[in-house]
């Protein structure tokens, strides 16, 4: 298959599946707490209504408010086009890295805290500065624990890490890997705002973080973020997939391999989706100045990963 | 042939446009019958333009080419004062000649018109110093101009006299620019007289010479002499207090440009001229960027004053650039010249790239604190709806100084951790056990600063304006917001080029690492940056902006075919869930860094005081005074008690001094028999 076909196959998979895992997530919450729970496919019929809508922008906003949400699913989409999702075979790995991936998704945190602080109202600036705060320890956990795997690679190309760390079966259960793994979850939990650092069904505006950020915006700009939301958790899961539990990927984009690694993905996914639902299920959330800790555990454990890296390595 | 006869025009161009523009306000003041466009519009000019041949010059010089020279008799005996432009300087030359055609283009006159030409007058005489230092072949004039560009800055930052703070600004970085001063005046001195010469060439042979142990000595000499002007912990504390005083067009060239002539002290004294740095050179630049970084960074988010942010932000940067240096020599020490080349090209990328971003920074800054006639962030906001052009210019810095793709400081940073991660795989026992919290620490400090600058563009310039003056603000006037503007795509133009402009890093990186090829850093046709030689990973900055941009646009086209015409966009007051929106309901700059101010409670250690002053109720106190402040961690720690003790030393040594006759001759006596006996 063509290198261009399956960057835009795989680039069309993260963004059509996107809205999906949550709504996952959210039907095996329901069963597990006994309710019946919204259907699966209730977050595409709302992003299509929301995409419809009018959007009512704050009269003090900048004309950065304007073009925010275009440029946030830009990034997110961009980021899309390198991203392993069935095969390691580069298609638009020239154009970017991992080192590129965190700084295009902290593109996307820092126009969505602007943007929060365009509107001058309480509950956006309130997020913007919990969201920074969180992320300045969570961003440097997850560039540490990918580092990890980068190093062992010799690249921070993310196809190459994923080929080498799926060349190699045997080397994920040593300790660093699996404290780097460690990590990156946490991150991941924390980055996409699930219990127990954050939220995303509460309603009351003084524990949202994620939901607080986006509390001003409606209609159509409100369809834009939501859906660079999703694909940025489903970004965040695939690299968690793909990089650390690379099993089933093609490393040849025979058609053969490539349904058995769309088969290992979404395997990957949904078990992702019954672990969050299950510790949605079961935690509570944590108080805000808890979270600090949380993550600064996280920023240990990679540091950790890649110090025994270099010990036991040697 | 007629390209060395450019130069020649070029490097004399320069350099005399700025004595003129350094001269002429001066003799318009004593003639009365000048025109007063020669008092500043004039010399501005001729100012600006000095700055864009000079950058010119280090294109020119960078591109290759032979090195004009530009000499004079000073009458001192022996040689002829020299500037040139070497391979070396250009990327430096270059940099200065970018920030200073835009500085003098911004610096219009404000007070009494004496004022204006004094501070344009100044102003001139300390670019032409900060240019000298960058050419200079000459020892004595080198030292001259270092001199001469902390001097006349220092006036610059004392040009308000009436400000208090100014006035303790300029006490500080006059003390300590002087301490790193007296270093390296002694190391050039010292290494004149083994050389009996004061010109580069012959001080670099005589330096190379010396034994290990002489040579070594004078090195760290030079590195703390520069390490001082770099602004790295802990000599830092000059920095946040002394740029923000001057004005916005001179912090701009203080930021931008006069804390890299720290970096070029340490490559040309520390690395070029010994041929290789000392021992142990790198592990402690490394460490000391580290901590200069996290520093930086720490205090850029806790910080509620404009300019002081941008301040505290170059000492991160500034720390970026010594880690970056120091792994370069601890690999190039380890023979893993490859990967040194792609860590020293990530310090002088970013040293440019960080220079063009602060500079713009400063600026856009400058002006919009000026329109509000604050510079605390409590007192600012909506600045981006009544100086829009303005904004404009200071939200591209901001997202290029929280080092975000595609602008600046994205590239020279990326550099540096392809450098971390290549030098841990390949490194010797010490940089496997440093690379790990190099890699920490830059990533922590560049999330902190992304909140610190999200910070200065989100409470400063978004939202509702705080105060009266705030809400009056309007735009700079037009021919300098146009330069700002215009200024504005450099930091653009040097991340998105990365790949292309890299590579025309070749001449000073072989200066420093003979046989590395710059320009293996860039393939297909200068689209993609690879670490050099070593073809790991890339990055193609302008494909990511471009498929971000399309992507963008997609979007928009989608939403319009899905409605069939422009998605409805409605303008309405915010809502405050019902109240009446106030200004005050925003959060303010110390709230939004309170979560950040909380988790680093241990190492920041605020300090609060809580006074009642009239007592009502048993409970509840009628009247109270609260206070709380951030005392620099390092001034407190380290430097208040050596000031401390220096204090205590002199009330000791005064003792000696009672006033009386006889004791002094005793003193004398004892002297003497002491020297007696010592000599004997």
């Amino acid at each position: 298959m063509p290198a261009a076909l399956l960057v835009i196959l795989q680039t069309a998979l993260l963004v059509a599946l996107a809205p999906a895992w949550n709504g996952v997530v959210g039907a095996i919450k329901a069963r597990l707490q006994m309710r019946r729970g919204l259907p699966v496919l209730q977050r595409y019929r709302d992003l299509a209504k929301l995409a419809g809508k009018e959007t009512v922008l704050s009269e003090d906003a900048s004309p950065l408010a304007r073009v925010t949400p275009y440029l946030v699913l830009g990034a997110a989409l961009a980021v899309c086009t390198w991203t392993p999702v069935l095969t390691t075979r580069p298609g638009m790995g020239f154009a970017g890295d991992l080192v590129m991936t965190v700084a295009l998704l902290a593109v996307m945190r820092v126009l969505l805290a602007l943007l929060a602080l365009e509107a001058g109202t309480t509950f956006g600036g309130m997020a913007a500065s919990r969201h920074l705060a969180l992320s300045a320890l969570a961003e440097p956990a997850l560039m540490l624990s990918v580092f990890t795997l980068a190093i062992a690679a010799r690249s921070t190309d993310l196809s190459r890490i994923s080929a080498a760390v799926a060349a190699t079966p045997d080397a994920w259960i040593s300790p660093s890997h699996l404290l780097a793994l460690t990590a990156m979850w946490i991150v991941v939990v924390s980055e996409t705002g699930r219990v127990p650092v954050d939220n995303p069904v509460t309603h009351l505006e003084l524990t949202m973080i994620h939901e607080g950020l986006v509390l001003d915006v409606s209609g159509h700009h409100l369809a834009l973020l939501e859906w660079a939301a999703a694909i940025r958790q489903m970004l965040l899961l695939t690299l968690v997939a793909n990089l650390f539990l690379p099993w089933g990927i093609a490393v040849e984009p025979s058609p053969l391999a490539l349904l058995v690694a769309l088969g290992a993905w979404v395997g990957k996914l949904a078990v992702f989706a019954v672990v969050v639902a299950v510790t949605e299920s079961v935690t509570a959330k944590m108080r805000l100045f808890r979270v600090p800790e949380f993550l600064g555990m996280a920023f240990l454990l990679a540091l950790l990963a890649l110090t025994s890296d270099s010990l036991l390595r040697g | 042939m007629v390209l060395a006869g450019l130069e020649s025009a070029l490097l004399a161009g320069s350099v005399w446009a700025l004595v003129a523009a350094f001269l002429l306000p001066a003799i318009a003041a004593l003639v009365p019958a000048a025109p007063a466009a020669l008092r500043h519009a004039v010399p501005r000019a001729l100012a600006a333009a000095a700055c864009a041949l000079a950058a010119v010059l280090g294109g020119v010089q960078l591109a290759g080419s032979s090195g004009a020279l530009l000499a004079w008799w000073p009458g001192l005996p022996s040689e002829p004062f020299t500037l040139a432009a070497d391979a070396l300087s250009a990327p430096f030359v270059l940099l200065f000649g970018l920030v200073g055609a835009a500085s003098f283009a911004a610096h219009a006159p404000s007070g009494t018109p004496a004022g204006a030409a004094a501070r344009l007058a100044l102003h001139a005489g300390f670019a032409l110093c900060l240019l000298c230092v960058f050419l200079s072949r000459h020892a004595l004039l080198f030292l001259f101009c270092w001199e001469g560009m902390t001097l006349l800055s220092a006036a610059l930052v004392a040009h308000d006299l009436r400000s208090a703070r100014g006035r303790t600004a300029t006490y500080v970085y006059l003390a300590l620019s002087h301490r790193g001063a007296a270093f390296v005046a002694y190391a050039l001195v010292t290494l004149a007289s083994h050389a009996g010469s004061f010109q580069f060439g012959a001080l670099a042979e005589a330096f190379s010479r010396l034994e290990p142990h002489a040579r070594e000595s004078l090195a760290w000499c030079f590195t703390i002499g520069f390490a001082v002007k770099l602004g790295l912990v802990p000599a830092h504390v000059w920095l946040p207090l002394a740029h923000p005083e001057a004005p916005a067009p001179v912090s701009a060239m203080l930021s931008g440009v006069m804390v890299k002539a720290g970096l070029y002290g340490m490559l040309r004294f520390a690395w070029q001229m010994p041929g290789a740095p000392p021992e142990q050179w790198g592990t402690v630049l490394l460490v000391l960027g580290v901590a200069s970084a996290l520093t930086g960074a720490l205090y850029a988010a806790v910080e509620s004053d404009a300019k002081k942010l941008l301040a505290c932000s170059t000492i991160k940067h500034a720390g970026v650039l010594a880690l970056a240096t120091g792994l370069a020599a601890l690999l190039a020490a380890n023979g893993q010249r490859e990967i040194a080349g792609v860590a020293l090209a990530g310090a002088l990328y970013h040293a440019i790239g960080h220079g063009l971003a602060k500079a713009l920074a400063f600026l856009a800054v400058g002006e919009a604190v000026h329109a509000a006639g604050t510079r605390h962030l409590e007192s600012l906001g909506g600045i981006a709806r009544r100086m829009p052009r303005v904004s404009f210019a200071a939200l591209v810095s901001t997202l290029a100084l929280c080092g975000l793709p595609p602008f600046s400081c994205f590239a020279g940073e990326w550099l540096v951790f392809q450098a971390l991660i290549l030098g841990f795989s390949a490194g010797a026992g010490q940089l496997r056990l440093l690379a790990p919290f190099a890699g920490a620490g830059l990533a922590l400090a560049g999330a902190l600063a992304v909140a610190a600058l999200v910070k200065l563009y989100g409470i400063g310039f978004l939202g509702r304006p705080r105060t009266e003056p705030a809400a009056a603000a309007h735009d700079a006037a037009p021919r300098t917001a146009a330069a700002i503007l215009a200024f504005a795509a450099l930091p653009f133009a040097w991340g998105v080029g990365a790949p292309l402009l890299a590579g025309a890093l070749a001449a000073p990186l072989a200066v420093l690492l003979p046989g590395f090829e710059a320009a293996q850093l860039s393939e297909h046709a200068g689209f993609v940056l690879v670490p050099a030689g070593l073809q790991s990973s890339r990055i193609a900055p302008a494909v990511a902006a471009l498929m971000l941009g399309a992507f963008a646009v997609l979007a928009r086209v989608w939403l319009r075919a899905r409605r069939g015409g422009a998605p409805g966009l409605r303008i309405a007051p915010s809502w405050a869930c019902g109240a009446k929106l106030d200004a005050r309901m925003q959060y303010s700059s110390l709230g939004f860094t309170k979560p950040l101010r909380l988790i680093f409670e241990p190492v920041l250690r605020g300090e609060r005081e809580l006074q009642v002053l009239e007592e009502g109720s048993p409970y509840f106190a009628r009247k109270y005074r609260y206070r709380s402040g951030l005392p620099e961690l390092v001034e407190k720690t380290l430097l208040a008690p050596l000031v401390q003790s220096v204090l205590w030393t002199s009330e000791q040594v005064r003792r000696l001094q009672t006033g009386s006759l006889h004791l002094y001759l005793a003193y004398l006596l004892a002297t003497v028999v002491g020297l007696l006996l010592w000599a004997r």
